[in-house]
């Protein structure tokens, strides 16, 4: 698979991480090799096999939703970068 | 005078609890070694201040003979493991400060068994590597070769318990992240089956891949702490709801009745000869031990590391979508819009490969690309499953190389796929969600080498008593 610039913009804009132009080449050779070896996976047929997405058939061990007040809202934003009263902030969204 | 860092896990316990040494003697041998080594090793990122409080108070309920299993056991913790209120980084710039609101189902099962932290290891970014090389944190030597990388991702953890700067220590594997680096440095490292071990907070890589487990200088040391992570957890709701039985005593027990597999098309495929040579010696010694051996054929594993290199990356790119920049974790200076705080913020704060993954995971979950490959991962995923389950109905266990080699230099591989290949053997296992366990087996010019043993679900007691029925009759692990 070919990674063109236009598939690498769109991919980085989908994972919102902003691409540095110098390091774009080295990038894409990167992501073509990977995905080059990931092609192997063609050489096999799967038509008629279900798709797995978990090691384990007993899996979703669903606790009851209860709210609980083992951590606390203050305790969460300790670690944030920039709240007020509460409230996380962001720049502006809406004008 | 006696080196109580020498001490295996189970003299230390026996020691501790007989009151031949104290844990204020014990942690502060491992301090002063971590002080002298660690400049040099790089293994922790943080060193715990409150370590000796720590054995000060394990010593006290020692006396009042109100211990836990491990008491005063001076335990070092992959910096994956939340601890309350200390900075857990994940080796990444991206929590760089991040100071943690509450603790893992890990640490904790630990801390309330008695152990006394020491520190954080250092580790890959994200545990996103095979070398320890993506760490925001710097390198982590191998305490072997000095030039060589530990392996990765729990690369701090290994170097540090090789160099006997703690007396075990937590790890996680994804696709080998306990067990490379068990080889690459000459202990023994265990993956128990998936859900055995809560993820309750170990930071996220792959969700249905990722397993906490334990490095340790023999099978019975690592029983005896695996027996302490393990159990059900509310909190995860994929952990298995069933209680873990007494690895240790399952290691012990004499066991006559091993079968062990071993998959014609891999072994056969090992390009290395003194790798080979190193497998079919280990079969040897094993066979003098009365352990009967099996060929077997494992269809579809060679498929493994393109799945993986799939699975892995789409699960990535899911989980670390919470790094945003406004709840934890890094943000750029000066945003000038929402979008711009969130692409900046994950542009600084993600290193070169965690980058790459995310990438490769969203391209292979874009529209138009979701079937192609992720839907043909996952299948194949299950053919790979498939392929043990029908093993399993012949063979207690699996044997194969853990690494296609010993370990490497600093910086020589640089191709991506290159280093993703180091995975080969140990991807399989976690692919299927099966335990697998890695210990030493000989050297190849004075470098490590590991044999890997997989389980059956929930037979991690099967693997750690074949391992130990192996060091029962070999000293590579004294090495």
């Amino acid at each position: 698979m070919k990674i063109s610039e236009e598939i690498l913009d769109n991919i980085s804009s989908l994972s919102k991480i902003k691409i540095d132009e110098k390091i774009k080449p080295k990038l894409i050779s990167d992501l073509e090799s990977i995905l080059k070896m990931v092609e192997e996976m063609n050489k096999i047929d799967t038509s008629n096999i279900e798709p797995m997405s978990h090691p384990l058939d007993e899996a979703n061990n669903l606790r009851g939703d209860i709210a609980t007040k083992e951590i606390e809202r203050d305790d969460y934003q300790k670690s944030a970068p920039l709240i007020d009263d509460g409230f996380y902030l962001t720049p502006k969204v809406i004008e | 005078m006696t080196d109580l860092t020498d001490f295996s896990l189970e003299d230390q316990i026996e020691g501790l609890s007989s009151k031949k040494f104290s844990s204020v003697e014990l942690t502060s041998s491992y301090l002063k070694k971590i002080e002298e080594q660690n400049k040099v090793l790089n293994c922790f990122i943080s060193i715990n201040e409150n370590a000796l409080d720590e054995a000060k108070k394990s010593d006290l309920k020692i006396a009042k003979n109100d211990n836990g299993i491990m008491e005063g056991i001076p335990v070092a913790h992959k910096d994956i493991f939340c601890i309350k209120d200390q900075v857990t980084t994940c080796g990444s710039k991206m929590l760089e400060n991040f100071v943690s609101p509450y603790s893992s189902t890990v640490y904790e099962k630990l801390f309330n068994s008695g152990t006394v932290n020491l520190g954080k290891t250092n580790m890959d970014e994200f545990a996103m590597g095979s070398s320890n090389e993506t760490s925001f944190f710097g390198n982590v030597l191998n305490p072997i070769d000095p030039e060589r990388v530990p392996g990765g991702s729990s690369g701090g953890s290994a170097s540090a318990v090789a160099a006997k700067l703690c007396s075990f220590a937590t790890g996680t594997d994804t696709g080998g992240s306990i067990r490379q680096p068990a080889a690459f440095c000459g202990i023994t490292g265990i993956k128990p089956t998936y859900g055995r071990v809560s993820r309750w907070g170990m930071i996220a890589f792959a969700s249905s891949l990722d397993q906490g487990g334990i490095f340790a200088r023999s099978a019975l040391d690592a029983s005896i702490a695996l027996e302490n992570i393990s159990g059900f957890d509310e909190k995860d709701s994929t952990s298995i709801n069933k209680k873990a039985p007494s690895f240790y005593n399952e290691a012990k027990e004499e066991d006559d009745n091993h079968v062990v597999g071993i998959p014609k098309n891999i072994i056969e495929n090992i390009k290395d000869a003194k790798v080979k040579t190193n497998f079919y010696e280990s079969v040897k010694i094993l066979e003098k031990a009365g352990v009967s051996f099996k060929e077997i054929d494992l269809s579809n594993i060679e498929y493994s590391l393109p799945v993986y290199y799939v699975i892995a990356p789409a699960e990535c790119s899911a989980n670390l979508s919470r790094y945003d920049g406004v709840r934890f974790g890094h943000r750029c200076e000066n945003p000038k819009d929402l979008e711009d705080l969130y692409e900046r913020s994950r542009a600084e704060g993600f290193g070169d490969e965690v980058k790459k993954r995310i990438l490769i995971g969203t391209y292979c979950l874009s529209a138009g690309y979701y079937d192609a490959y992720y839907i043909k991962a996952q299948k194949i995923r299950n053919l790979i499953k498939e392929s043990f389950v029908n093993a399993f109905k012949e063979v207690t266990s699996i044997m194969m190389p853990t690494c296609a080699n010993v370990s490497f230099k600093l910086n020589s591989i640089q191709n991506p796929v290159e280093m993703y290949e180091q995975d080969i053997y140990t991807i399989p296992a976690n692919l299927a969600g099966l335990p697998a366990i890695s210990i030493p087996s000989g050297k190849i010019n004075n470098l490590p080498l590991g044999i890997q043993f997989i389980g059956n679900y929930l037979n991690e007691g099967n693997i750690l008593n074949l391992s130990n029925k192996f060091q029962q009759n070999t000293n590579f692990h004294n090495e």
